[in-house]
């Protein structure tokens, strides 16, 4: 895409990282070699573990204590940073290098004003004057699309919006002019609407300040609409290098292969099974030989596992032995009509349920105002039925999920649970009430007593229903663990002691424990890889099945949604703006915000192209006081006066809250 | 701002008023009540009766509780027969000695302990930790009295460059025309205190070096000392505000063990006396200051606390 460059700005040759730890030498990085030219982004994708986070902090000299670059040479404009004197390197990095971290929340110093932040490698490097540097980052502010930037200035991080706080930090990668600019999971902890302003805002910055780009991520979506060039890691290591558009086309490798068959998006058909990797990634502490992915691939052979296997091929480039050879697709999944018995009662039906609470709340002057987080929110479950409910920080979603649980009294409204309203239950009817509904959540290290052992947690809601004696406990717990796939032998363990994936096995084993007719699942994958991911997300449908579960899943992720529901709720600032059939509401959307969000999400094609009309912009408004009539109204490219006015959800089966709906539902006709 | 002041300022009001309450509770627990506190065990019948009719002794409890706090309010604080003196008198006398002791104290103890702890966290897990933690981990232990029986032994018997007894006299002037019996107390003050704070400091720096802030600001290219003089060390010295408005009392329980170590005329050494001749009105009168006190600082850390932390005042301006 560019005029020919005599050498790429950044050349990683056999770079690699140690970091020691008590128990031993973890070798993080082995040999990786890595390329890029000015003007171009190169992606680097793989799982946690793999080094994608390591290569960067090496280049950028921010490893983590114990951390240091061992062997290889960093070549950044042909001078090899390994040689260079500390000022000198510190030079280098704070002006020609820019970094953009994963969490904006926590990356910027909470007591130093935003100018400051911005401004301070102008004045540490250049030695420019305090009024200078405050123009100077008033004038970077503004280009990254701060609103009122000349206020921001003097601002402090916590008056800003997560996405707000990432332009922040981009805006300080960028008040030095760098040529290169590296993104560490720059949206992972953002919305998909911020995540996409803020992924269009680096392209065009690319463009603007001919900058070379290295975006790190896990997800293959983001990826496949930014990224020139990828490089895959596994282990350590560059297990792939391909053009974008090659690799995602016909991917060699077969960790690739794998990675891309265990999204939701490629669920195929029949089984509605994904495609999940076996196994956990190697532990590199130890030493290691063969290729490192053969304990979990399928095509492994004894050469792979006893032969070095260097990444050969010029442009696109792998490290496999026995690579794939017959296409890969990531089908659009078509749409999976599971037979849901329709006829009988809902489990769950929700009536214009509404949560608000009062605001602040400190010292002796309360409530400045009333928060409304759920503003009549009406749905129901049928049994073996999942409900998805998705929508953007702040939505709602979280709040319906506790609420359904019963862990926080609505304020308004019913929720019949199995034909019992659980809002007007007394104590102990509730207390049996959770017998029927529990929770799944998003952490489950978190949601865990660090100091009880596996076996005390599955036992302790069993204990508290008094379900059974002590033998009939131990033996539900040992069929609990079966269910979730988990030796027996995990009972004498700690929660510490396993993986994220193992550990939402228990959260489900424990949800599962009191034989509930509903879970509530809140966020259950969030916090996971791709491949363990698709482990977890394969469980619950097979629990499902086999125990009749009904589901509340809820997620920021659309395309895990549309994998798991039957039915899917979108929600927007604490209303319920579009509810129906899984794939109608993904395929056919009928609510503008819809449309934006799916929009919005990165697909693992890179032929798609997002359309630019339905960019939502803007901040959510707050939930203090939201906006009248349509909520939605004042980030709406379809408003009209009389959106002013509430809209009431309508239709059949897939209904909408719009004055203006996209489009009619889908079979209308039919079912009139 | 304002606004989190004045809630604050009532918060406290509200802890003063219960405090007067619980002084006022342990006044009438006294065994014989204040009249057979004050009169001593000898006293008749009839001396106690017109001592507690002419005290108001005899009157309604909350009406002697309103009486309490009207004199309260007047800066009564009750009279002490065994020193023939008001309790506030008393207090005034030595207050201002007490406090010259603990704000020298606490002011070295600062300056100390605030590097130590930075080093401790930069260097943490190599010797110079190690070296600091055991040092200051030793001084945290040794009881208050023993460290100052051993500064006196050090620098007044076996190297006397010091004199081991405290300045006397009624005034603060009088005390400060003697610095140097000054030193000996106070170090042995400072030494306790510096082994708290750096410890606090410590583990506050390593929290925030941890900080992904601390990341960002590397990525700027700044030298190390930029990066834990500029960035970290206004965040880390947050918890020593809030540390020094708790202190207090600790500091007051030191001063009562070193004021009597070096006959130091302070409210320490008042309290101590008091408390051997059962001067119950000297004793409560103290308590009270005390915890009046305690509350004080704990506002003022709090508003401080406020004003160099704009996460705080946020907070405040909503509610």
């Amino acid at each position: 895409m560019e005029a020919p460059i005599k050498q790429p700005l950044l050349r990683l040759r056999d770079l690699s990282t140690d970091i020691a730890l008590r128990r031993g030498t973890v070798h993080a990085l082995d040999q990786v070699n890595l390329e890029v030219n000015q003007g171009e982004t190169l992606g680097i994708v793989g799982e946690s573990g793999s080094g994608k986070t390591m290569t960067v902090l090496s280049i950028m000299g921010l490893l983590p204590a114990g951390g240091s670059v061992v062997g290889g040479e960093i070549l950044f404009d042909g001078r090899d940073l390994r040689g260079m004197a500390a000022p000198e390197l510190r030079r280098v990095r704070g002006v020609e290098m820019g970094m953009v971290f994963q969490d904006p929340l926590t990356s910027l110093n909470p007591t130093m004003r935003i100018g400051a932040q911005v401004a301070e490698p102008l004045r540490v490097h250049q030695g420019v004057s305090k009024a200078e540097a405050r123009e100077r980052a008033v004038e970077i502010l503004r280009r990254v699309g701060m609103p009122r930037p000349d206020k921001i200035v003097d601002d402090y991080p916590h008056q800003l919006s997560g996405g707000m706080r990432q332009r922040v930090v981009i805006a300080m990668a960028l008040i030095r002019s760098p040529r290169l600019l590296i993104a560490d999971e720059p949206t992972t902890a953002l919305d998909v609407t911020t995540q996409r302003q803020i992924l269009e805002l680096i392209d065009d910055l690319r463009e603007e300040f001919r900058m070379a780009v290295i975006l790190v991520t896990h997800d293959l979506g983001v990826i496949a609409g930014r990224a020139d060039r990828v490089a895959v890691m596994y282990a350590g290591r560059v297990v792939e290098t391909a053009t974008t558009a090659e690799l995602f086309r016909a991917p060699r490798h077969r960790y690739t292969e794998a990675l891309m068959r265990a999204l939701p998006e490629s669920a195929h058909d029949g089984d509605g099974r994904l495609y999940s990797i076996p196994g956990l990634p190697p532990d590199l502490s130890r030493p290691l030989t063969g290729c490192r992915f053969a304990p979990r691939c399928r095509f492994a052979t004894d050469e792979c596992r006893t032969t070095d296997v260097a990444l050969t091929g010029d442009g696109h480039a792998f490290a496999c032995l026995h690579p794939v050879t017959e296409p890969v697709t990531i089908a659009a999944a078509a749409g999976h009509d599971r037979a849901v018995p329709a006829a009988a009662e809902p489990i769950l039906t929700v009536r214009d349920l509404v949560k608000e609470y009062d605001a602040g709340g400190a010292g002796l002057r309360r409530s400045a105002g009333r928060v409304s987080a759920v503003a009549g929110v009406s749905f129901e479950v049928r049994p073996g039925e999942t409900l998805g409910i998705v929508g953007e920080s702040g939505c709602g979603k979280s709040t319906v999920g506790r609420l359904v649980a019963g862990l926080e009294t609505p304020t308004a409204g019913r929720i019949v649970v199995d034909g019992t309203d659980i809002a007007g239950l007394d104590r102990r009817a509730r207390h049996r009430m959770h017998r029927q509904v529990q929770l799944m959540f998003q952490d489950s290290y978190a949601a865990m007593n660090p100091r009880m052992r596996i076996d005390s947690i599955l036992t302790e809601p069993l204990e508290i229903q008094q379900v059974g004696d002590a033998a009939a406990r131990r033996a539900r717990v040992s069929e609990l663990l079966d269910q979730v796939g988990l030796p027996r032998r995990a009972l004498e363990r700690y929660p510490h002691e396993f993986s994220g994936g193992q550990l939402q096995r228990i959260g489900l084993a424990r949800s599962l424990a009191l034989r509930p007719r509903l879970i509530v699942a809140d966020e259950p994958v969030s916090a996971l890889d791709v491949s363990v991911q698709a482990q977890v997300l394969n469980l619950m449908r097979d629990l499902q099945g086999e125990l009749g579960l009904s589901y509340v899943f809820i997620s920021h992720d659309l395309s895990v949604v549309d994998y798991m529901a039957d039915r899917i709720g979108v929600m927007y600032l604490g209303k319920m703006v579009e509810i129906g059939p899984a794939h109608q509401v993904v395929r056919a959307p009928r609510h503008p915000y819809t449309k934006a969000l799916l929009d919005a999400v990165p697909s693992p094609d890179p032929g798609r192209t997002p359309s630019p009309d339905t960019t939502i912009q803007g901040e959510l408004p707050s939930a203090l006081n939201p906006p009248t009539g349509c909520r939605f109204r004042t980030r709406c490219p379809l408003a009209q006066d009389v959106c002013a006015t509430e809209p009431p959800l309508s239709g059949a089966a897939h209904q909408v809250a719009c004055h203006f709906p996209l489009r009619q539902e889908a079979g209308a006709a039919a079912t009139a | 701002m304002t606004r989190y002041v004045l809630t604050r300022l009532g918060q406290a009001l509200v802890i003063v008023i219960l405090v007067t309450l619980i002084t006022f509770v342990i006044l009438h627990l006294l065994p014989g009540g204040a009249a057979r506190a004050i009169l001593g065990k000898e006293a008749t019948l009839q001396q106690i009766a017109a001592f507690n009719h002419e005290m108001g002794y005899d009157r309604p409890l909350w009406e002697q509780y309103a009486m309490y706090l009207r004199r309260l309010v007047t800066g009564d604080l009750g009279y002490s027969f065994q020193l023939n003196q008001s309790v506030a008198e008393a207090i005034a006398q030595r207050l201002p000695k007490t406090m010259l002791l603990s704000v020298a104290s606490t002011l070295l103890a600062v300056v100390v302990a605030v590097p130590l702890g930075v080093v401790q966290a930069v260097r943490r897990n190599r010797w110079p930790d190690y070296t600091i933690n055991g040092l200051s981990l030793l001084a945290y232990a040794t009881p208050i009295f023993f460290m100052g029986l051993m500064m006196i032994i050090l620098f007044s018997q076996v190297w006397p460059v010091l004199p081991p007894e405290a300045p006397q006299g009624f005034t603060l002037a009088e005390v400060l025309a003697d610095p140097a019996g000054l030193v000996l107390p106070t170090l042995t003050l400072t030494i306790l205190t510096v082994a708290v704070y750096s410890r606090y400091v410590r583990s506050s720096m390593v929290d925030n070096l941890n900080e992904n802030y601390v990341r960002t600001a590397r990525s700027k290219g700044l030298s190390e000392g930029r990066v834990i003089v500029g960035h970290t060390l206004r965040n880390g010295l947050f918890p020593v505000i809030t540390l020094l408005g708790m202190y207090l009392p600790a500091l007051f329980s030191g001063a009562l063990v070193v004021e009597r170590l070096f006959n130091y005329p302070g409210m320490g050494l008042l309290f101590w006396q008091a408390a051997l001749k059962r001067d119950y009105p000297i004793l409560l009168g103290v308590t009270l200051l005390i915890s009046v006190a305690t509350v004080l600082g704990a506002l003022v850390a709090d508003v401080l606390y406020a004003a160099v932390d704009p996460r705080v005042r946020l907070k405040a301006g909503r509610s």
